[in-house]
């Protein structure tokens, strides 16, 4: 992953907010009409007043948008982590109703169909760099020794080729801002997710850094991986294939 | 399996975890130290109890038992009987040989006249008189200096023994060791005469009143008989108000003794004599049992009851109406004549249990509180388990699994510390009678300054305020251990002159320890269960974002 070219993805693809492959086959995530309101109190604070975005298998989406915008929130919808309001509309994977699931069908999706890539790293200060990488393959099971040894394999294949073999044992308090970034990576793809959602990857790290980190994204969709990425940098967004801006609780496409 | 690797990371990372360990570890100990101690007294009563009235005790009222002999002969007969003994219990006043002067004390007391041969082979009589020579060099290696023991010859035991006093040929009495207010009693358990006032070789005076079996009180009576010896069985009650006399003198006192009755309603004949109707048989007021060994105390008991029985028909069948026995007596087990002994202490140990184990609450309180602070600083890291896949019931178990981690480990450590404090309790008591030794206080001194040193530096020349004020702390318990250990002379706190044993019981309840480590999990998990709810409710979303 450390050695993945840092030159744009196809230049070619198409940027009209529609998936390239729309004509051909359906999105594998989709968010239709959604609507998300939160409450401080008496207060309601409407977020996503209908967004809808439709993500095509393979697709990179960069989702522009404003601080404040709700770029995090619909990451957060379509990642599971969240539900849109009560009857307001839908999160699709694969065309199945991910919202409308029990909330074991919800952990199950975030434990196997997709993977967080948060812009604070968000690995847990206890464990060492190689246990946070394998951590969702270790969830999910009772009895899970056979796949824990296979999540402990393919996270240290993964850190691996983040260029992190020397750090399986250090904690994350020992590693630089780019290198926590790559085991949060490593961990989103241990379970092999088909979609990696990012929430500004790059947000807290120098722009070199934030390179290396956007190239082992780019690598990783080569591969066919499908990304989802949320940042407010036009710079950063550019590594995509689609751009798509949220206003006014809306995606707009373009 | 995340949740076991988090918990356990979680265990070993931190301190406040260990400070719950500490937590539950001394509840645990406290515990069980205390109902162990309380446990050991109560079997150490019951053994002393059991000592002197054998495994089944036969009662009759005012009246006696007539033909005792024969239904001892009965009950030897009997194969779960090993001995049986006749005795008479009455009340009466002891006139004391002190102090000088005519006027002398008065004791009241519980006359208990024995046939010493049977009643040693019944109870643990031989073995339970004070005054004897070491029986060996080992013994008298173990008695301090001046122990009036070290200085007698075998003739005080063989007049306990024999209740009868060897140089003169006069019936004795042996007295419990504190009906006496001569004796005594020392740290190492042992006596000394008080005032000089030994009591073997004093004469005393006991008065009692016969009573007929119709309940009428005849003029009171008395005897003077030499004391013996004296006895020391344990127990409190026992050691202040019993004495020891022959069965035949305490007969003839109470006219208890076989005797001949005459008709008193009758005419007296040329001679002045009144018509003989019979003679009435001697009787006793209890009879003691042994059982055999390996036979339980309640089975003794039926074969008893039954023997009883039988004698009872055979005595209705007699033509004799004068030695007719009750056709009911009182027939207990040894337990359950000292139910009235055991029963408060028996209470007392279950009330300090209940007692010391609202320390669980606490210790509950104190795991929830812990665990309250790690839920809200570990908020984040639940928002991290669940965008990885983890369940709200994942999460739940790994709080759960933490407080079980914590109550497991506590509580063996609680275990082990109560074990060690059991075990070695004697020893600790015996130290703290002693004054604290000079490397001990020398020791924390030098800790002391230490931790001045410690407290300026992190105070004054680091700017630290949080390390300056638990090393103040640490100056300041130190300085208060030293002072203490300073004027440390010596506590007596498990005294034998109140409780009567002179060691302190040193055998862990492991029955009961057993049930306050299951308590102390319990609690742990009880206490971890609030907390681990609140974790499981965890907004992932707002943990993320604000956590």
């Amino acid at each position: 992953m450390a050695d993945a070219e840092q030159t744009p993805p196809d230049a070619g693809t198409d940027r009209s907010g529609r998936p390239p492959s729309a004509s051909t086959e359906p999105p594998i995530l989709a968010a239709h009409e959604v609507h998300r309101t939160y409450r401080f109190g008496q207060v309601e604070v409407p977020v996503l007043r209908g967004a809808s975005i439709e993500i095509g298998r393979g697709e990179w989406v960069a989702i522009l948008g404003q601080s404040g915008s709700g770029k995090s929130t619909l990451m957060h919808l379509l990642g599971g982590l969240d539900r849109p309001d009560a009857g307001r509309g839908t999160i699709e994977f694969e065309g199945r109703a991910v919202n409308l699931g029990a909330g074991r069908s919800l952990d199950r999706y975030r434990n196997r169909d997709v993977g967080f890539v948060f812009q604070f790293y968000h690995l847990l200060p206890e464990l060492s760099v190689l246990e946070n990488a394998c951590l969702p393959g270790l969830v999910g099971g009772w009895f899970g020794h056979a796949r824990a040894a296979a999540a402990r394999r393919r996270a240290g294949e993964l850190l691996e080729q983040a260029g992190l073999s020397h750090r399986l044992r250090h904690r994350p308090a020992e590693l630089s801002g780019g290198e926590r970034q790559r085991v949060a990576i490593a961990r989103a793809l241990v379970n092999g997710p088909r979609v990696l959602l990012a929430d500004e990857p790059t947000g807290n790290l120098d722009a070199t850094t934030g390179a290396s980190i956007l190239d082992l994204i780019a690598a990783q969709h080569a591969e066919g991986l499908t990304v989802a990425m949320v940042t407010h940098d036009a710079s950063v967004a550019a590594r995509a294939q689609r751009v798509v801006h949220l206003r006014d609780g809306q995606v707009v496409e373009g | 399996m995340y949740a076991a690797l988090l918990s356990n990371r979680y265990l070993t990372s931190r301190v406040i975890p260990l400070i719950a360990v500490g937590a539950v570890a001394l509840c645990v100990a406290l515990v069980i130290i205390v109902v162990s101690v309380m446990s050991g007294f109560l079997d150490m009563l019951k053994a002393s109890g059991r000592t002197l009235i054998g495994d089944v005790i036969v009662s009759s009222g005012i009246g006696g038992i007539p033909h005792y002999d024969e239904w001892l002969s009965d009950l030897r007969a009997l194969p779960e009987v090993e001995e049986a003994t006749p005795v008479i219990d009455t009340l009466g006043l002891l006139r004391m040989p002190y102090p000088s002067g005519p006027s002398k004390e008065i004791a009241p007391v519980q006359v208990w006249a024995i046939e010493p041969a049977s009643f040693a082979r019944v109870t643990a009589y031989g073995e339970k008189i004070w005054w004897r020579p070491p029986a060996d060099e080992a013994a008298r290696e173990t008695m301090l200096p001046d122990d009036p023991r070290l200085r007698m010859d075998g003739s005080i035991l063989r007049d306990g023994l024999t209740l009868s006093q060897g140089a003169t040929g006069k019936p004795g009495i042996v007295m419990g060791m504190h009906v006496s207010v001569g004796n005594a009693r020392q740290s190492d358990g042992s006596y000394r005469p008080r005032f000089g006032w030994f009591m073997p070789g004093e004469d005393v005076t006991l008065t009692v009143v016969p009573v007929s079996e119709s309940g009428t009180i005849s003029e009171p009576r008395d005897a003077t008989f030499p004391i013996v010896n004296e006895v020391f069985s344990g127990v409190y009650d026992v050691d202040k108000s019993r004495v020891f006399i022959p069965l035949a003198q305490a007969q003839q006192l109470l006219r208890l003794d076989a005797a001949p009755l005459y008709d008193t309603t009758a005419e007296p004949d040329a001679e002045g004599n009144l018509p003989l109707l019979g003679t009435t048989p001697a009787r006793v007021t209890k009879v003691l049992i042994r059982a055999k060994p390996g036979v339980d105390a309640l089975a003794a008991r039926d074969a008893v009851e039954a023997s009883w029985d039988a004698f009872v028909a055979k005595a209705a069948r007699r033509s004799d109406r004068l030695g007719r026995p009750p056709e009911r007596v009182s027939i207990l087990t040894w337990e359950q004549q000292l139910r009235d002994l055991i029963g408060p202490v028996e209470k007392e140990r279950e009330m300090m249990r209940i007692l010391f184990s609202i320390i669980y609450i606490v210790c509950a309180g104190l795991i929830l509180s812990i665990f309250w602070s790690i839920v809200i600083e570990k908020t984040r890291d639940i928002g991290i388990l669940r965008s990885v896949g983890a369940s709200r019931l994942g999460i739940l178990w790994i709080f759960l699994r933490y407080g079980l981690a914590i109550g497991v480990v506590g509580s063996l450590a609680g275990v082990g510390i109560a074990w060690v404090v059991v075990d070695n309790i004697n020893l600790i008591h015996e130290a703290i009678g002693r004054d604290a030794p000079r490397a001990a206080w020398i020791t924390t001194c030098a800790l002391s300054v230490l931790s001045v040193v410690m407290a300026l530096r992190s105070l004054v020349w680091r700017g630290r305020l949080l390390p300056g004020l638990l090393w103040t702390i640490a100056t300041v318990t130190l300085g208060i251990v030293t002072l203490a250990l300073l004027g440390h002379r010596g506590t007596l706190i498990w005294d034998p002159s109140v409780y009567y044993f002179s060691r302190i019981p040193s055998q862990v309840d492991w029955f009961n320890a057993a049930i306050t480590v299951g308590g102390g999990i319990v609690f742990s998990v009880i206490g971890a269960a609030i907390p681990a709810a609140k974790a499981a409710d965890v907004d992932p979303v707002e943990a993320l974002r604000y956590g």
